[in-house]
């Protein structure tokens, strides 16, 4: 019964049953995106050279992972995670730091784990006690990048074992290895999201926090959920960046958190919660991925690369507040 | 319960209280005049931020841009000494403050949205504008001998810093406390639709708060360039944390329509006397931050749980509730008021 009445109701609040919205809505991001290619070709003979856009990929991949757990957060109504420097910098600094102690793999896994549990401490303090997302995720963030780097004394570890740099920077069947794996958790997270009961679920929690708990659905824990899972996300992609790069330094996670708030919101996700998909998000990371590139093609510096970012986030979250507005009124 | 609410309403005595004691404790000669003044002076940057940001929690507002603010109209003032002199350099870049809090309200009342989410991305502009100027390099300034000027000590305590913190801080108190504006304040913050309904304009004082937030966040930053003699674009990042810890120790809450002046005070002598006692003993930078976060932490915890449940609905104050669409948005909303319902 729920289940239905979100699937129906979502869209039409969003887009007061407009048909003409709706298909600006979902063609807007590919003209977008058309555009920047277009542009991009147009002003840089690099753009379209395969190198170029295996680097794109590449990097895409890595904020990619983290926008999938950053999706489930902003739908559930969770507004952002903060903490995702913390957990990027927990899953490279440890699943490299840990290689000579452990082993690649377990290191790997472990570090993990350990950023899953700063997430779980933002859940409980999110989803249980209440706390408002970003100052917890502040928070939490500031203690865990703290005893990360006390953890290392604060220094740049190094990795020490040539196998696992090897299989993080390979191919199988000429794609990065890198690109494969966000490419599983991309479609996990899109199965998860739409097919799956815990999506109803978020989306539920998100639409209409009253009514989800109404319906018994376990709200305080789906709240919770949506950022352990965006910590485990962070927590790989930390850990994938950190054996491409070979070396890892406690701010190596920093501005990441933006780059995949910009992607989701550019996507067409609510901030508020209770719309939005996985691929809507990633349609939002092509945009922004593509478009940054554009700007260092064109020898853009980067301080005016995080200005665009803004700028882009702003009138997202107005579009998306405009349009929110409409659909109630 | 009733000791938690009753901690809870003395802590920002208790809480520096036991600061005090546990530094003098572990810290050899911590107690002195020229700790105070130390401390003082440290506190002084987070205090002036800290003033901006009573206000606008108590509105029931937020603003996370505060640091990016602060470096930005640094590097103003630094940069524009050679251009037009010192002073009218200073009053520029306060003027760039403003206009950089202005900005943040205008945003958040016109496009009625959340103001975390907004100072985020506006935090994200101040600070990548404040790269895009220097180049990312520090810049300095062209008289050293201000900066020594500026350092001085009077009546073995006060640097002007700080005795302008002092200053303003008193002065807010009685404007909170006093008068019509400062106690309109309290009403938006705790419940935005009945301040509408009595006929105050939320929506000007929301950007106001915003506007007065910007300038303490700018004048903070000029006064520290002056005193270094620098600006600098990473200035100030790690001042976000704190500084929210500071209002929240001084019994401000995150869910708007409490606080004091006087409890902001506290908070900030708290954090200052805090972080003076862990360069003495020379604690790591990372585990100062540790701890600032591990406060903000606890009391927000601690607020959360002596919060008096079952508020009316709708009458949750923009930070805590689901939806963030905020001012003034309630009233009008009526049977679909609930939408937003508990947080």
């Amino acid at each position: 019964m729920t289940d239905a009445a979100v699937e129906i109701v979502t869209p039409d609040r969003f887009t007061r049953g407009s048909k003409l919205v709706d298909a600006l809505s979902k063609a807007g991001l590919a003209f977008a995106i058309l555009a920047v290619m277009l542009y991009g070709s147009l002003v840089s003979p690099a753009f379209f050279t395969s190198g170029n856009l295996l680097n794109v990929l590449t990097s895409m991949s890595i904020v990619g992972i983290v926008v999938v757990g950053m999706t489930f957060v902003l739908v559930v109504g969770g507004l952002a995670d903060l903490s995702v420097p913390a957990t990027i910098a927990c899953g490279a600094i440890l699943s490299l730091g840990l290689q000579p102690m452990i082993g690649p793999l377990p290191a790997f896994v472990l570090a993990v784990g350990l950023a899953g549990l700063i997430g779980l401490l933002n859940g409980v303090l999110v989803g249980y006690v209440g706390i408002n997302p970003i100052i917890a995720t502040l928070g939490i963030g500031t203690i865990g990048l703290g005893i990360v780097q006390a953890a290392v004394g604060g220094v740049i570890v190094y990795g020490s074992n040539p196998a696992s740099a090897e299989f993080a920077k390979g191919r199988l069947f000429g794609i990065p290895v890198v690109v494969l794996i966000f490419l599983v958790i991309a479609l996990i997270g899109h199965f998860v999201l739409s097919r799956s009961f815990w999506g109803r679920w978020t989306l539920a929690t998100g639409g209409n926090y009253s009514a989800a708990e109404a319906s018994a659905v376990p709200v305080q824990a789906v709240k919770a959920g949506a950022f352990v899972i965006t910590a485990l996300a962070s927590g790989i992609s930390g850990g994938l960046l950190g054996l491409t790069l070979q070396s890892a330094r406690p701010l190596i996670g920093a501005g990441y958190e933006f780059s995949a708030i910009t992607a989701v919101v550019v996507g067409g996700v609510s901030i508020i919660g209770g719309f939005g998909s996985v691929p809507r998000a990633i349609a939002g990371l092509i945009f922004v991925q593509l478009l940054t590139n554009v700007m260092v093609l064109d020898g853009v510096r980067t301080p005016i690369q995080g200005f665009v970012l803004g700028i882009l986030i702003v009138g997202a979250v107005g579009m998306d507040a405009a349009l929110r507005k409409r659909g109630v009124a | 319960m009733r000791l938690l609410v009753l901690a809870s309403r003395y802590r920002v005595v208790i809480i520096l209280g036991l600061t005090l004691v546990a530094s003098a404790l572990l810290v050899p000669g911590y107690l002195s005049a020229s700790t105070l003044s130390l401390g003082l002076d440290r506190a002084a940057t987070i205090g002036l931020i800290a003033i901006g940001l009573t206000v606008l929690l108590i509105s029931g507002q937020i603003d996370l841009s505060g640091g990016a603010v602060f470096a930005l109209a640094g590097i103003v003032s630094v940069i524009l000494q050679r251009e037009i002199g010192i002073l009218p350099a200073a009053i520029v870049a306060i003027l760039a403050g403003t206009l950089a809090g202005a900005i943040n309200g205008a945003l958040v009342v016109g496009l009625k949205v959340n103001s975390l989410v907004l100072t985020l991305a506006t935090m994200l502009i101040f600070r990548s504008l404040a790269h895009w100027i220097t180049n990312s390099q520090p810049v300095s300034g062209t008289d050293i001998m201000l900066s020594l000027a500026l350092a001085k000590i009077y009546l073995d305590v006060f640097t002007i810093r700080s005795a302008l913190f002092i200053i303003l801080i008193v002065l807010l108190h009685f404007w909170l406390t006093r008068t019509i504006p400062g106690r309109n304040v309290f009403a938006v913050g705790s419940n935005p639709a009945a301040a509408k309904e009595s006929g105050i304009a939320s929506d000007r004082i929301v950007f106001l708060g915003f506007v007065f937030a910007g300038t303490l966040a700018g004048f903070a930053g000029v006064l520290q360039s002056l005193v270094t003699n620098t600006g600098s674009p990473v200035f100030g990042s790690e001042l976000t944390v704190a500084v929210i810890a500071a209002v929240v120790v001084g019994g401000t809450r995150l869910e708007g329509g409490r606080g004091s002046a006087l409890g902001t005070l506290g908070g900030v002598l708290t954090i200052g006397s805090l972080t003076i006692a862990m360069e003495f003993q020379s604690v790591p930078a990372y585990v100062q931050q540790v701890v600032s976060g591990l406060i903000l932490i606890l009391l927000v915890m601690l607020d959360r749980a002596v919060t008096t449940k079952g508020r009316a609905q709708g009458t949750r104050p923009a930070l805590v509730r689901d939806d963030p669409i905020t001012q003034g948005g309630k009233a009008w909303l009526g049977g679909k008021a609930w939408l937003g319902g508990k947080a």
